[in-house]
């Protein structure tokens, strides 16, 4: 099931779109850098970097919007109406 | 939808001008199987663009490989992503975080394990667009090998895998004279295969006969009338129908160019650089090529100054400044170039005016007679706030 | 419309603009298409502007030349004494010249940018000159900021001759002055060129770079193609620009961005300079009292094409 809870601004959509993008980046970067590569360990570290940044997007909007939420459930975006939807695990 | 609507650097890679096709009405005149281009030479161009961002300041950026048929050289193409990925990474370029890998492919080989590895590695920034032009009859009518024997079959097995991947992909299909008759089934038959999105235009070369337009706009009604009444217009889009066209635009306002000539960077195997693929010598017909710089010296910016500054009416011939159904009216860069009575680009050629006008008078009937429907079926404003979704 | 037809009455006659003439072989025009240029002229109502080599043209050729109203444009060794317009080749032969004699005629100055900068303080001249520029596609910044200078020295020779109660005019300071819109060469539009193969040319450089590239001839008369592409209206930089005094050469425009309708960053750096330096020669003469009905607005850019998103 799919329900619409609320909408970011223009520049909370952006942010997580760089996010988004960034970290799907790494993970193909991923697939190409051996671990005896120089470019190895700044690539683990910025995964978890945007890991993290990535959550904390989400956590600072459901903090600051309120969106309905459950247990069974987890919060999409739509990156063309900055519309945020409910996705119960049916 | 465009990725980034056309705002993102588009940087087209000709990796090879060989294809296993000789498609009748292929702009490419001058395919051939030497202009192979060498990852060193790839490698120059990426190492030239990546360290001027001020001249390529875009946020994003499209990087394209085309032919030919691009995958033929797939083992070349994975050498060069991956080494745009490793120097967009070690640069901190602002493009890391903004870049898709984009194709346009006949689709022969697209099953190949190669190709198939190369799709997984890179899933997340791919466009992948395979050309189909409707069915078998339409489709081998120009789509067809050097033997003659058409391609409909090679490509068309690898349409299910293609749509399991990308589900949104969509077609381009290129209307020629001959095709005419065949495009009402082509459409439907595409959407009988799952592709939802098919991206219709009529050549812009002067290939059109006597009375092409009335049997144009015979075949587009028709294909309105089904389209409506199966109500296939809820799921699947045609570029034929298309609201905002065939108005009359503003000299001021609406004086933006058509294409993005200049704007675009094309590279080919001897490490020149074009304003688009439509200037180098295999696309073109009766001019010479129109380079504008090469990887070891950069980009003569004296000679991009034309293209960043064309217009809608410093290149257009005042009937079609006041044509009154001018929106939509499209023009190829090239096409106008090769088709100019000089060497210029600011002649624009108008041979699909006839053609344009056809699908204006078919395209105000499909919507009239669609809002019309919604109308009387109270679904209008849904209809019209429904917006595709890209969900994260 | 065309008003004027430019008659080269040799392949050798001198250039009087940007372009270089490398023809050494003497090769005058023939008596009978100088005729003909003469009676398509009248019946067009053209002025007609001979452009004369650096040696005697035979007498009958003079004695046609006179059955019309024209102009002369003479190279200054000849020292053609109804010449109309003289022609120097370089600072050293303008530095000889005895201008004071000759303060009716229009002196032509073809040099270099270097050579101009090096001569500048001797251009005191209370006449007409026209400076031509001859490598102003191979400018460079350091050569821009030269230029800059030497058109600062110029104001001050030219403000000194009006000091003295005299009008100066020179082009690059004064045209842009006096000027309320562009006045641009206009070759293909206002003139064309008949060279001595008895065709037609958009100007004396496109006859130089390529004999086959034609507009016509005296017996079909004359097509330009794309000829709405000489326009003004159609040049998308020149038209939003304000540097009035640029000769927007066509064919350097052609030479250095392929398109006869767009100037290079090169052309249009130079014009901007020449008219900003126009304007400090303007607010000064103002504090002297003169000129107080004019005006040149200040602007933040040198090439108007790096604000044409503001257009």
């Amino acid at each position: 099931m799919k329900q619409k809870v609320g909408q970011v601004s223009p520049e909370e959509k952006n942010e997580i779109l760089a996010l988004f993008e960034r970290r799907n980046g790494l993970s193909e970067l991923a697939k190409i850098v051996n671990n005896d590569d120089v470019l190895y360990e700044k690539l683990v570290t910025d995964m978890g970097t945007t890991t993290t940044k990535f959550q904390n997007w989400w956590d600072r909007m459901a903090a600051k919007y309120q969106w309905k939420g459950t247990e069974n459930g987890h919060w999409e975006i739509d990156f063309n109406t900055n519309e945020i939807y409910l996705i119960v695990n049916s | 939808m465009e990725w980034k609507e056309g705002h993102a650097k588009s940087i087209t890679f000709i990796v090879t001008k060989d294809c296993q096709l000789v498609c009748k009405y292929c702009y490419l005149v001058g395919k051939n199987i030497s202009e192979r281009m060498s990852f060193e030479t790839a490698k120059q161009a990426i190492d030239y663009i990546l360290s001027n961002k001020d001249l390529y300041s875009e946020s994003s950026v499209i990087w394209d490989f085309i032919g030919g048929e691009p995958f033929l050289e797939i083992d070349l193409i994975d050498k060069i992503c991956d080494y745009i990925k490793i120097q967009l990474y070690e640069k901190q370029h602002h493009w890391f975080n903004s870049y898709r890998f984009s194709f346009s492919t006949n689709g022969i080989n697209y099953h190949e394990e190669k190709v198939q590895n190369f799709i997984r590695k890179n899933h997340n920034h791919l466009s992948i667009g395979i050309t189909i032009d409707g069915t078998q009859t339409k489709h081998d009518l120009n789509r067809i090998y050097k033997s003659g024997k058409g391609s409909y079959d090679d490509v068309a097995r690898n349409i299910p895998l293609w749509l399991q991947q990308f589900p949104h992909g969509g077609t381009k299909v290129t209307i020629s004279s001959p095709d005419i008759p065949y495009i009402k089934e082509s459409v439907l038959h595409l959407y009988s295969l799952g592709i939802k999105e098919v991206n219709i235009n009529c050549v812009f070369e002067d290939v059109w006969q006597e009375n092409d337009d009335l049997l144009f706009e015979e075949q587009l009604i028709q294909l309105a009338d089904v389209i409506i009444d199966s109500e296939y217009y809820k799921e699947y889009a045609c570029s034929f129908f298309t609201e905002f066209i065939g108005k009359p635009m503003d000299k001021v306002r609406e004086n933006q160019n058509w294409c993005g000539a200049g704007m675009m960077l094309a590279v080919d195997a001897a490490g020149m650089f074009y304003p688009c693929t439509r200037f180098v010598q295999y696309s073109l017909r009766n001019k010479k090529t129109a380079i504008i710089g090469n990887v070891h010296e950069g980009i003569n910016q004296n000679l991009l100054r034309p293209y960043l500054t064309l217009n809608r009416c410093t290149q257009s011939l005042q009937e079609c400044i006041e044509c009154e159904v001018a929106s939509g009216c499209a023009w190829c860069q090239g096409e106008n170039y090769d088709a100019a009575e000089t060497n210029t680009i600011y002649q624009r050629a108008t041979a699909i005016c006839k053609m344009h006008k056809a699908r204006v008078r078919t395209n105000n009937y499909y919507w009239n007679k669609l809002y019309r429907k919604l109308e009387l079926e109270g679904q209008r404003e849904n209809f019209e706030k429904k917006e595709t979704s890209v969900i994260c | 419309m065309l008003q004027y037809l430019v008659i080269l009455l040799d392949d050798t006659s001198v250039s009087y603009c940007h372009y270089e003439n490398p023809k050494k072989v003497k090769r005058l025009i023939s008596l009978s298409d100088l005729k003909a240029g003469i009676l398509f002229a009248m019946k067009q109502n053209l002025m007609i502007q001979f452009v004369y080599p650096d040696y005697e043209i035979p007498a009958e050729y003079q004695k046609e030349i006179e059955t019309i109203d024209h102009h002369k444009i003479a190279p200054q060794k000849i020292q053609l004494k109804n010449a109309d317009v003289v022609v120097f080749n370089s600072c050293k032969e303008f530095s000889t010249e005895k201008t004071e004699e000759n303060k009716d005629k229009i002196f032509v100055l073809r040099a270099n940018g270097k050579d101009v900068a090096r001569n500048v303080s001797t251009f005191a001249h209370d006449g007409r000159l026209n400076i031509i520029i001859t490598d102003i596609e191979t400018f460079t910044e350091n050569d821009f900021s030269l230029y800059k200078e030497t058109l600062e020295q110029l104001k001050n020779t030219v403000k000194e001759i009006f000091l003295q109660e005299n009008s100066p005019q020179v082009n690059l300071l004064t045209d842009r002055i006096l000027l309320e819109k562009m006045n641009n060469c206009n070759a293909g539009i206002e003139n064309i060129t008949l060279a001595p193969n008895g065709k037609f040319y958009i100007c004396p450089a496109f006859y130089l770079e390529d004999e086959n590239d034609t507009v016509g001839n005296l017996t079909n008369c004359i097509d330009i193609k794309n000829k709405h592409l000489y326009k003004l209206s159609n040049a998308p930089i020149c038209q939003k620009c304000d540097a009035y005094q640029c000769k927007r050469c066509v064919w350097l425009n052609r030479k250095t961005t392929r398109e006869v309708n767009t100037p290079s960053h090169e052309q249009c750096v130079v014009a901007h300079l020449e008219r900003n330096a126009s304007r400090n020669l303007l607010l000064d003469l103002q504090q002297l009292g003169a000129w107080e009905d004019k005006s040149i607005k200040a602007i933040d850019y040198f090439d108007p094409f790096e604000v044409k998103d503001k257009f």
